[in-house]
């Protein structure tokens, strides 16, 4: 009898604190997401409906023609320069993060784990650029761009972006964490100082490396500013801008194809966030900052 | 197996000198262990012979060849770290053969050495574990494993026990001492923990602030120190030091008198004592100085207030103030303590080593 009784209540207990506070939480996460999933839903619902059917008038909360929908996605891949805007953007940001995960390695390798003469003072200068804004150091970075004659190429767009003084700093951090009797103890097995970037202290970095290739595609995707400045030639254009123009005042297309065009330009950070949600979170909690 | 000179090494950090005036000889196939207090240098000068540190002055040689400027890697050492410093993202067999992977041996032949190493250490069930994955005597192992896959003439061991518990210490002690003389390699150990030194080693080398104080079998330094550091270090309990008075010297004796303030006297052969030093430091094991009898007082027993009682059951060790303010230890291995506020302890003149006030030991000029 006694043993029942106790056995009963913490349980008791516990299901009182679940009431208010759990429940208050849930009814708050779940107001979050609708709030954030419903303009995607509403572009869904807009994307896969037949033409001329106006939403705002009539609106509804299913898709109503799968078909239409399919059209109009095929008729904006087939008929505008969205193919290639996809090819561009993809290249720059895999581009990008191969070149910040380079660089940004190989700096964080010797500030971390060597002494070298002026090591403080450098560290401390590419860390002072953190605090500058874009806004700032965009038109010196655009002329020097355009003296090298990299206006509209592939590098144009990639190598500024490849000194990423935030990637310097989140691997130094990191790598400082990697004990120093780790590296000597490759020293001693006859490892030279790039076999001990490459087979010790990449391979450790790695969930920090991982990092900053998901903190770098968000912000190389979301990038609209510098590649509609230094790559204007509609060859160059990334979704961004093909998107931009879309959605400018004097577009001919109706809300129903530039929200496919929306649609479509969503579609792949969506896939990504799909699947490295949890890396992404812990990234940012790792980073201390939102990317 | 190589033997290792080391000669008038001398390091220091900027200004601050850790390690002066160091000669070593250590002979091929020899268990060389050093020993000190924490911060006296003993890392400091491993990885100076295994070039992980550079020396400020000095040689270093490996079977004559002079190391100063070898590349860590290609100086035949090896070395075994407290923390292990296994590569993490490894397997124990990847660990252990990443240095002949690094010298671009075949993988076969990378395979047979990690296995052989791994037999010799019974790690062949572990070998496709990552390190998270092993206990700590098995990372341990794998530490040891990555040292011997090298076949190094010198194995270096920067106090790689003292992450275990104690029991498993006792027995890695007891793995390494097999180690040793299956391979026959010239090992050097290092320690601050005097027992372990004492329990590996064949030849000791004591340090204190950076210079080396004694250099010798364990027993001989036990029982013939050089110096009161090495003298109170070894040992434990450690030694008693009573300070005294010089008395009477005569050419094979010499009295000692007002010893730890008391008013004794005791008179000990010693042959050409040194008229000049008036004042000296005794040296006394506490198995050297015994419990007198309640009921007959000696000539040589000097009374002491019992401070506290360690009775471990097969001897006791009686703390003891004496009136000089010396802490004497007694160990009593037959009698047991019979409760008193005070106790006479006998010591035993024949076992004195003398020391004068700078700490330098003096020696009777014939063996004792
Ligand atoms: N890289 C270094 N830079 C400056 N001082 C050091 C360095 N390494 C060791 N020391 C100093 O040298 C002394 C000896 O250190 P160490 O050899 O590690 O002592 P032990 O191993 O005997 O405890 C200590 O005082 C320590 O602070
Ligand atoms: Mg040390």
């Amino acid at each position: 009898m006694t043993l029942a009784l106790d056995a009963a209540t913490p349980r008791r207990r516990r299901m009182a604190s679940v009431t208010y506070w759990d429940v208050l939480k849930w009814v708050i996460a779940l107001s979050v997401t609708v709030v954030i999933l419903f303009p995607i839903w509403w572009m869904i619902n807009v994307v896969f409906a037949e033409p001329g059917t106006p939403v705002s008038i009539n609106p509804r909360l299913l898709p109503t023609s799968l078909e239409a929908g399919w059209s109009k996605i095929l008729m904006i891949l087939r008929e505008t320069e969205y193919l290639r805007a996809y090819y561009i953007s993809v290249a720059y940001a895999l581009l990008t993060i191969i070149g910040v995960l380079a660089v940004g390695s190989m700096a964080a390798f010797e500030f971390a784990l060597f002494d070298f003469p002026g090591k403080r003072p450098l560290f401390g200068l590419v860390m002072l650029s953190l605090m500058v804004p874009t806004a700032v150091t965009i038109v010196p970075t655009y002329l020097l761009v355009a003296d090298m004659g990299w206006l509209n190429t592939m590098q144009g767009l990639v190598v500024p972006g490849m000194a990423s003084a935030f990637g310097l700093f989140l691997l130094v951090q990191f790598m400082k964490g990697i004990p120093h009797e780790m590296i000597e103890a490759a020293r001693l097995d006859g490892a030279g100082h790039f076999q001990i970037y490459w087979h010790v202290v990449m391979p450790l970095a790695k969930n920090a490396l991982v990092t900053l290739a998901i903190l770098t595609f968000m912000r190389t995707w979301g990038n609209f500013m510098w590649p509609l400045i230094v790559a204007p030639n509609a060859q160059m254009y990334t979704v961004g801008q093909v998107v931009g123009l879309f959605n400018a005042p004097y577009s001919h297309h109706t809300v129903d194809v530039v929200m496919t065009a929306n649609l479509l330009a969503a579609v792949p950070p969506l896939i990504f966030f799909l699947i490295f949600q949890r890396k992404i979170v812990e990234g940012i909690a790792m980073s201390g900052t939102k990317g | 197996m190589a033997r290792l000179d080391i000669t008038n090494l001398a390091k220091s950090f900027g200004p601050m000198s850790v390690l002066s005036d160091v000669n070593l000889h250590i002979d091929s196939g020899e268990f060389v262990v050093f020993v000190g207090p924490s911060g006296c240098g003993k890392s400091t000068l491993l990885r100076i012979i295994s070039g992980l540190e550079t020396m400020t002055s000095g040689q270093l040689r490996i079977d004559g060849a002079i190391m100063n400027d070898v590349d860590p890697a290609q100086r035949g050492t090896a070395m075994v770290f407290q923390s292990y410093a296994l590569y993490p993202h490894m397997t124990a067999a990847e660990n252990m053969g990443f240095s002949l992977k690094m010298a671009r041996q075949t993988k076969p032949t990378i395979r047979e050495k990690v296995a052989k190493a791994a037999s010799i250490l019974r790690l062949d069930a572990l070998l496709e574990r990552r390190p998270s994955q092993l206990s700590g005597g098995q990372k341990q192992r794998v530490a040891i494993g990555r040292a011997i896959v090298r076949q190094p003439k010198v194995f270096l061991f920067d106090e790689p026990l003292s992450n275990l518990d104690a029991e498993l210490r006792v027995r890695m002690r007891a793995e390494l001492i097999d180690l040793h003389r299956r391979l026959g390699a010239t090992m050097i150990y290092v320690t601050h923990d005097q027992v372990e030194a004492m329990t590996l080693a064949d030849k000791m080398v004591v340090m204190n602030g950076g210079i080396v104080q004694q250099f010798g079998r364990p027993l001989d330094l036990y029982d013939d120190p050089d110096n009161r550091f090495v003298a109170g270090f070894i040992g434990s309990p450690k030694m008693n030091f009573l300070k005294a008075r010089v008395g009477d010297v005569r050419p094979e004796r010499v009295t000692l008198s007002d010893i730890a303030g008391t008013s004794t006297a005791l008179e000990l052969p010693f042959r050409g004592f040194d008229p000049a030093v008036s004042s000296v430091e005794i040296g006394i094991r506490p198995e050297h100085v015994r419990l007198a009898p309640t009921d007959e007082a000696g000539p040589n027993d000097i009374s002491a207030d019992v401070a506290f009682v360690e009775e471990l059951g097969d001897v006791t060790y009686i703390h003891a103030d004496m009136p000089g303010g010396e802490r004497l230890i007694v160990r009593s291995d037959g009698m047991r303590y019979s409760g008193g506020k005070t106790c006479r302890a006998r010591l035993d003149p024949g076992r004195f080593l003398l020391f004068d006030p700078s700490g330098h030991r003096i020696r009777s000029a014939h063996a004792h």
